[in-house]
Protein backbone atom coordinates (compact mmCIF):
# COMPACT_ATOMS: atom_id res chain seq x y z
CA UNK A 1 0.00 0.00 0.00
CA UNK A 2 1.32 3.27 -0.94
CA UNK A 3 0.14 6.91 -0.38
CA UNK A 4 -0.15 9.05 -3.43
CA UNK A 5 -1.72 12.28 -4.49
CA UNK A 6 -3.53 14.41 -6.79
CA UNK A 7 -1.79 17.36 -5.38
CA UNK A 8 -0.29 18.50 -9.54
CA UNK A 9 -3.53 17.93 -10.98
CA UNK A 10 -5.65 20.44 -7.86
CA UNK A 11 -2.78 22.50 -7.72
CA UNK A 12 -3.05 23.29 -11.69
CA UNK A 13 -6.88 23.65 -11.48
CA UNK A 14 -6.52 26.55 -8.87
CA UNK A 15 -3.81 28.26 -10.75
CA UNK A 16 -1.33 28.08 -8.34
CA UNK A 17 1.93 27.73 -8.82
CA UNK A 18 4.38 25.70 -6.78
CA UNK A 19 5.73 28.68 -4.88
CA UNK A 20 2.61 30.21 -4.37
CA UNK A 21 0.90 27.31 -2.53
CA UNK A 22 4.20 26.79 -0.72
CA UNK A 23 3.78 30.44 0.29
CA UNK A 24 0.78 29.67 1.21
CA UNK A 25 1.03 26.93 3.62
CA UNK A 26 4.52 27.74 4.97
CA UNK A 27 6.60 25.70 3.16
CA UNK A 28 9.44 25.69 0.41
CA UNK A 29 8.89 25.01 -3.28
CA UNK A 30 10.93 22.08 -3.10
CA UNK A 31 8.81 20.30 -0.20
CA UNK A 32 5.72 20.92 -2.89
CA UNK A 33 7.60 19.31 -6.05
CA UNK A 34 8.77 16.42 -3.20
CA UNK A 35 5.09 16.06 -2.20
CA UNK A 36 3.73 16.13 -6.22
CA UNK A 37 6.54 13.51 -7.29
CA UNK A 38 5.58 11.26 -4.10
CA UNK A 39 9.17 11.23 -2.48
CA UNK A 40 7.71 12.73 0.74
CA UNK A 41 5.20 12.39 2.90
CA UNK A 42 3.89 15.14 5.08
CA UNK A 43 2.88 15.61 8.15
CA UNK A 44 -0.69 15.56 8.85
CA UNK A 45 -1.03 19.10 9.59
CA UNK A 46 0.99 19.79 6.68
CA UNK A 47 -1.39 17.65 4.52
CA UNK A 48 -4.51 19.19 5.64
CA UNK A 49 -2.97 22.79 5.63
CA UNK A 50 -2.63 21.75 1.66
CA UNK A 51 -6.32 20.33 1.12
CA UNK A 52 -7.56 23.78 3.25
CA UNK A 53 -6.07 25.80 0.72
CA UNK A 54 -6.92 23.72 -2.69
CA UNK A 55 -10.63 23.83 -0.81
CA UNK A 56 -10.58 19.84 -1.56
CA UNK A 57 -11.38 17.15 1.66
CA UNK A 58 -8.14 15.28 3.08
CA UNK A 59 -8.73 11.77 0.95
CA UNK A 60 -9.61 13.63 -2.13
CA UNK A 61 -6.01 14.92 -2.31
CA UNK A 62 -4.00 11.48 -0.36
CA UNK A 63 -5.10 7.93 -1.31
CA UNK A 64 -3.53 5.05 -1.13
CA UNK A 65 -2.85 2.57 -4.32
CA UNK B 1 21.23 21.38 -13.31
CA UNK B 2 19.33 23.71 -11.03
CA UNK B 3 20.21 24.23 -7.72
CA UNK B 4 17.65 25.16 -4.69
CA UNK B 5 19.45 28.39 -2.85
CA UNK B 6 19.39 25.57 0.39
CA UNK B 7 21.92 23.36 -2.36
CA UNK B 8 23.88 26.59 -2.74
CA UNK B 9 23.90 27.38 0.99
CA UNK B 10 25.19 23.74 1.40
CA UNK B 11 27.91 23.85 -1.20
CA UNK B 12 29.03 27.11 0.21
CA UNK B 13 29.30 25.63 3.91
CA UNK B 14 31.73 22.71 2.23
CA UNK B 15 34.06 25.08 0.28
CA UNK B 16 34.09 27.10 3.91
CA UNK B 17 35.11 23.91 5.43
CA UNK B 18 37.46 22.69 2.97
CA UNK B 19 39.17 26.59 2.80
CA UNK B 20 39.56 26.57 6.41
CA UNK B 21 40.87 23.31 6.48
CA UNK B 22 43.79 24.26 3.68
CA UNK B 23 44.75 27.32 5.79
CA UNK B 24 45.59 25.08 8.75
CA UNK B 25 46.55 21.42 7.75
CA UNK B 26 49.83 22.25 5.83
CA UNK B 27 51.24 23.78 8.95
CA UNK B 28 50.66 20.73 10.76
CA UNK B 29 51.35 18.49 7.96
CA UNK B 30 54.39 20.25 7.58
CA UNK B 31 55.33 19.55 11.67
CA UNK B 32 53.75 15.84 12.35
CA UNK B 33 56.71 15.30 13.48
CA UNK B 34 57.76 18.12 15.67
CA UNK B 35 57.42 17.90 19.27
CA UNK B 36 55.54 20.81 20.54
CA UNK B 37 56.19 21.85 23.87
CA UNK B 38 52.77 21.90 25.99
CA UNK B 39 52.87 26.04 25.95
CA UNK B 40 53.31 26.15 22.49
CA UNK B 41 50.95 23.71 22.09
CA UNK B 42 48.34 25.77 23.93
CA UNK B 43 49.22 28.73 21.64
CA UNK B 44 48.73 26.67 18.17
CA UNK B 45 45.03 25.64 19.92
CA UNK B 46 44.15 28.91 20.48
CA UNK B 47 44.97 30.66 17.67
CA UNK B 48 43.03 28.07 15.58
CA UNK B 49 39.78 28.79 18.14
CA UNK B 50 39.96 32.08 17.85
CA UNK B 51 40.94 32.59 14.17
CA UNK B 52 37.75 29.32 13.60
CA UNK B 53 35.60 31.57 15.58
CA UNK B 54 35.84 34.63 13.68
CA UNK B 55 36.59 33.06 10.40
CA UNK B 56 33.18 31.26 10.65
CA UNK B 57 31.15 33.99 12.05
CA UNK B 58 32.57 36.20 9.32
CA UNK B 59 31.50 33.32 7.02
CA UNK B 60 28.12 32.30 7.92
CA UNK B 61 27.29 36.06 8.47
CA UNK B 62 28.13 36.10 4.72
CA UNK B 63 26.23 33.27 3.84
CA UNK B 64 22.87 34.33 6.21
CA UNK B 65 22.74 37.89 4.33
CA UNK B 66 22.90 36.39 0.46
CA UNK B 67 21.10 33.00 0.76
CA UNK B 68 19.43 31.73 4.56
CA UNK B 69 17.52 34.66 5.15
CA UNK B 70 16.05 33.76 1.77
CA UNK B 71 15.33 29.91 2.42
CA UNK B 72 12.08 29.09 4.10
CA UNK B 73 13.03 26.18 6.74
CA UNK B 74 10.12 23.95 6.70
CA UNK B 75 9.33 19.84 8.15
CA UNK B 76 10.75 18.40 5.47
CA UNK B 77 14.06 20.60 5.93
CA UNK B 78 14.24 19.91 9.48
CA UNK B 79 13.63 16.36 8.93
CA UNK B 80 16.60 15.74 6.29
CA UNK B 81 18.67 18.25 8.80
CA UNK B 82 18.23 15.51 11.30
CA UNK B 83 19.26 12.83 9.33
CA UNK B 84 22.08 14.31 8.26
CA UNK B 85 23.33 15.44 11.88
CA UNK B 86 22.26 11.73 13.28
CA UNK B 87 24.87 10.38 10.15
CA UNK B 88 27.69 13.64 11.61
CA UNK B 89 26.67 12.49 15.54
CA UNK B 90 27.72 9.14 14.76
CA UNK B 91 30.81 9.82 12.47
CA UNK B 92 32.19 12.10 15.50
CA UNK B 93 31.42 9.18 17.67
CA UNK B 94 33.42 7.07 15.14
CA UNK B 95 36.38 9.94 14.91
CA UNK B 96 36.71 9.74 18.17
CA UNK B 97 37.61 6.10 18.42
CA UNK B 98 40.19 6.71 15.49
CA UNK B 99 42.16 9.63 17.66
CA UNK B 100 41.75 7.64 20.83
CA UNK B 101 42.99 4.58 19.24
CA UNK B 102 46.09 6.51 17.07
CA UNK B 103 46.96 7.91 20.54
CA UNK B 104 46.92 5.05 22.06
CA UNK B 105 49.27 3.15 18.89
CA UNK B 106 51.21 5.66 18.21
CA UNK B 107 51.75 7.84 21.11
CA UNK B 108 52.00 11.62 18.84
CA UNK B 109 50.49 13.45 21.76
CA UNK B 110 52.16 16.79 22.08
CA UNK B 111 53.25 16.92 18.10
CA UNK B 112 51.44 17.84 15.25
CA UNK B 113 50.56 14.79 14.05
CA UNK B 114 47.68 15.25 16.74
CA UNK B 115 46.09 18.49 16.05
CA UNK B 116 47.03 17.27 11.90
CA UNK B 117 44.63 14.12 12.47
CA UNK B 118 42.00 16.09 14.68
CA UNK B 119 41.39 18.94 11.85
CA UNK B 120 41.31 16.22 9.10
CA UNK B 121 39.20 13.97 11.25
CA UNK B 122 36.69 17.02 11.53
CA UNK B 123 37.20 17.95 7.93
CA UNK B 124 36.00 14.63 6.80
CA UNK B 125 33.21 14.50 9.22
CA UNK B 126 31.47 17.94 8.33
CA UNK B 127 32.19 17.22 4.79
CA UNK B 128 30.56 14.07 4.89
CA UNK B 129 27.56 15.18 6.97
CA UNK B 130 26.93 18.24 4.34
CA UNK B 131 27.54 15.78 1.40
CA UNK B 132 24.69 13.96 2.69
CA UNK B 133 22.32 16.56 3.45
CA UNK B 134 22.68 17.79 -0.55
CA UNK B 135 21.72 14.31 -1.59
CA UNK B 136 18.89 14.19 0.54
CA UNK B 137 17.85 17.57 -0.37
CA UNK B 138 18.35 16.56 -4.18
CA UNK B 139 16.83 13.02 -4.09
CA UNK B 140 14.14 13.55 -0.78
Amino acid sequence: MELKNNLKELRNKKNFTQDDLGKNVGVSRQTIISIERYRYKPSLELAMKIARELNVKIEKLFYFT
Amino acid sequence: MALSKKEISILIEIIFSILFTLIFLPYFYRNQDTSFVFSELIGKVSEIIIFSAVYFSIAYSILELSYKSKITEDERSNMINSKSYKLGYLLYEFSLFIFIGTLINYSIFNNGAIIFLVISLLLIVSVIKSIYQFYLHRTF
